[in-house]
């Protein structure tokens, strides 16, 4: 599973979720992409899940990009713990995604087989997603309006 | 290449709220600068725009910008996206004359199908979409389109290769790769990059672990 190396900090602060994706909203490596539409934090394991859905649907040829890293730590209180004592230990790692943000990229399949295989990722995924094609290809318009 | 007349609104109200409105309106804001003139805020009908950007010169077509009585000859530049929805939010018309040579970036179309690649079960790797290239104007092509039917695994066209319209000169390193055929995914390279995946997430759980023990500590 995807996880940072090292950190300065083990523990952040949750932050808030509001508004959009601010960049990496587009699809820049592949042809087809899978597009938040919902904020949320993305588990490693998610992403993981996700990325072995697309790859076993597509099995062979495809390349898929992966555009969102877990850098966040979630910390946990084990259960049944009195409240206090400072703050949990570390448990799993998200990425923090905001509606707008593409999640992953697939090149090198036809457009049926990479829109199933994308469709079968966004199940494992914590928030609605769509699928989406590059601009100015597979018959997708370049100005929207 | 024939200029497409677009009609403009000047004089429209600043700020984002006004500009909320004039989208709501169907109506998208910009802006007209360049050659030294003061910038003018002007205002499309969002459809009209989509037509003028949608023929065969795509995004880089060559617009007779007509705004408060004048008429400038511009193209739509900078194209500003609402990150969820896609439509365009803000767009930049620059001002250019017929005569100087401007950058403008030109789509990559790959021609033909790669049957060796296919056959060898590998992967068309497309590096670069679109062309920055120089050019007058006029000149700008629709697009580049590169034949990839003889593309062979391990091949790769480099931007040397390409073969553009006189007048259009580009000003990226030659070496650089367009397109290339990329050998299939080896099976155990996946099965291990899948069993690298399971690696860290039994670590996790030892963690867990650690994390269960280390709290039983802070109650006692």
């Amino acid at each position: 599973m995807l996880m940072p190396r090292k950190v300065k900090h083990r523990k952040q602060q949750r932050g808030r979720l509001t508004g959009a994706a601010k960049g990496g909203t587009t699809v820049t490596f592949g042809d087809f992409g899978i597009q938040a539409l919902e904020p949320g934090w993305l588990t490693a394991r998610q992403i993981e899940a996700a990325r072995i859905a697309m790859t076993r649907h597509v099995r062979r040829g495809g390349k898929i990009w992966i555009r969102v890293f877990p850098d966040k730590p979630v910390t946990q209180k084990p259960a049944e713990t009195r409240m206090g004592s400072g703050k949990g230990n570390p448990e799993h790692w998200v990425a923090v995604v905001r509606p707008g943000r593409v999640l992953f990229e697939l090149a090198g399949v036809e457009q049926d087989l990479a829109q199933a295989a994308m469709e079968r990722a966004i199940q494992k995924l914590p928030m609605k997603a769509r699928f989406v094609v590059r601009p100015g290809t597979h018959g997708a318009s370049e100005v929207q309006v | 290449m024939p200029e497409i007349v677009l009609e403009a609104e000047v004089s429209r109200p600043l700020g984002s709220s006004a500009a909320r409105r004039l989208r709501a309106e169907g109506k998208i804001p910009g802006i007209v600068y360049g050659h030294g003139t003061e910038p003018v805020a002007v205002a499309v009908v969002g459809r009209d725009l989509r037509v003028a950007l949608s023929g065969e010169a795509g995004t880089n077509a060559l617009l007779s910008l007509r705004a408060g009585g004048k008429t400038y000859l511009a193209l739509a530049r900078e194209l500003q996206r609402h990150p969820v929805r896609g439509t365009v939010t803000h767009v930049d018309f620059q001002i250019v004359r017929r005569d100087e040579v401007i950058g403008a970036d030109v789509p990559i179309v790959l021609l033909g199908e790669a049957i060796e690649v296919h056959h060898g079960d590998g992967l068309v790797d497309q590096q670069l979409f679109t062309l920055p290239v120089h050019a007058r104007p006029a000149d700008i092509p629709t697009s580049v389109e590169v034949d990839i039917s003889g593309l062979t695994i391990g091949a790769v066209i480099r931007v040397g290769d390409l073969s553009l319209p006189a007048g259009v000169s580009v000003d990226l390193d030659e070496d650089m790769a367009v397109v290339s055929g990329v050998p299939p995914r080896v099976q155990g390279a996946e099965t291990e990059a899948e069993g690298e995946g399971a690696a860290p997430a039994g670590g996790e759980a030892g963690g867990d672990a650690a994390g269960a023990t280390g709290s039983g500590d802070q109650e006692g």
